[in-house]
């Protein structure tokens, strides 16, 4: 009895803050901006609060750490990984020959 | 030791070997950060040029490679520098998709995750994903449909680390502008991602 209590309290209290606090729209531009300035107390707690209750912006906030670790950590072998192109046999011999009349 | 990876010979320069051995290695650095073929054969060419120059003071001291790499971020920056200067970055700018579709919902939370968009659990650590080399094909591929400018910005800042005030200065664009670039990059690779990559992967 008391816990079901406790979840319709639970569901309450979420439902409320889903409707007052800034949707997911609004709190994924915050996410982005947390990770290139110190945001103010209000926008900490919002920010806070929504995460607190919503699944798919801490999944939004965890894959953007993510993508931030995995580049970094791979930032310089990246080339050898890029199945891009290589340098144009044109573009080759045109450094070569500017390269021979430097020499 | 592998011949590409090695130390420059102490005699005189042979930018020929330089270039059979690290050229495409430099090239696909420049490509994956200006995301501009004739840019990226420019700087690769400054790079040799400077490296020539500059062959004395560098005295086989550790890796060739290092060396050259290290000469080719200069060259760069420099171009972003002077793109920058030469088309500055107009008021209403296309800093790339919003991706509103992602927030569109019928019901009364609009403005919240659409189910179809929304993100899912990632099964992946950045240890894992390091050691997957098709993870970068689609990680790329993915930065292409962005505006060249907002992916470079987007490269600078994640891959390569560099502080946003040092981006805002080299591609000439205020800080503003540099949040929403980097907040639609964001947005729009995530999900790409999550589409091409990891639910794939399940």
């Amino acid at each position: 009895m008391a816990l079901k209590l406790y979840d319709k309290l639970k569901h309450s209290i979420r439902y409320r803050l889903l409707r007052t606090l800034p949707g997911c729209q609004q709190t994924v531009e915050t996410i982005s901006q947390s990770m290139e300035r110190s945001l103010s107390l209000e926008e900490r707690i919002k920010l806070k609060l929504h995460l607190w209750i919503c699944a798919w912006c801490q999944w939004y906030l965890e894959h953007l750490k993510i993508i931030r670790e995995t580049a970094r950590a791979k930032a310089d072998d990246a080339p050898d990984y890029i199945a891009g192109p290589s340098l144009s046999d044109e573009a080759r011999e045109r450094i070569r020959r500017r390269l021979t009349n430097q020499n | 030791m592998n011949a590409t990876q090695g130390k420059f010979p102490d005699e005189s320069p042979d930018p020929g070997r330089w270039l059979d051995d690290h050229g495409d290695y430099l090239f696909k650095y420049a490509v994956f950060r200006l995301r501009d073929n004739t840019a990226a054969e420019d700087a690769v060419q400054e790079t040799f040029l400077a490296a020539l120059k500059a062959y004395k003071q560098f005295e086989g001291r550790g890796s060739g490679r290092t060396w050259l790499v290290g000469i080719l971020k200069h060259k760069i920056v420099d171009h972003f520098r002077r793109a920058g200067r030469e088309a500055p970055l107009g008021e209403e700018s296309d800093e790339g998709p919003e991706h509103r579709e992602f927030f569109e919902r019928s019901d009364q939370w609009q403005g919240h995750w659409n189910n179809d968009y929304a993100p899912n659990e990632w099964h992946a650590t950045p240890a894992e994903l390091i050691e997957r080399s098709d993870f970068w094909k689609v990680f790329n591929e993915c930065l292409s449909p962005l505006p060249q400018r907002t992916a470079c910005a987007f490269t600078l800042r994640e891959v390569d680390g560099l502080k946003s005030e040092e981006i805002c200065e080299i591609l000439s664009i205020k800080v503003n502008n540099l949040l929403v670039m980097l907040h639609h990059a964001r947005l729009h690779l995530r999900n790409c991602l999550e589409l091409n990559w990891f639910r794939r992967e399940e």
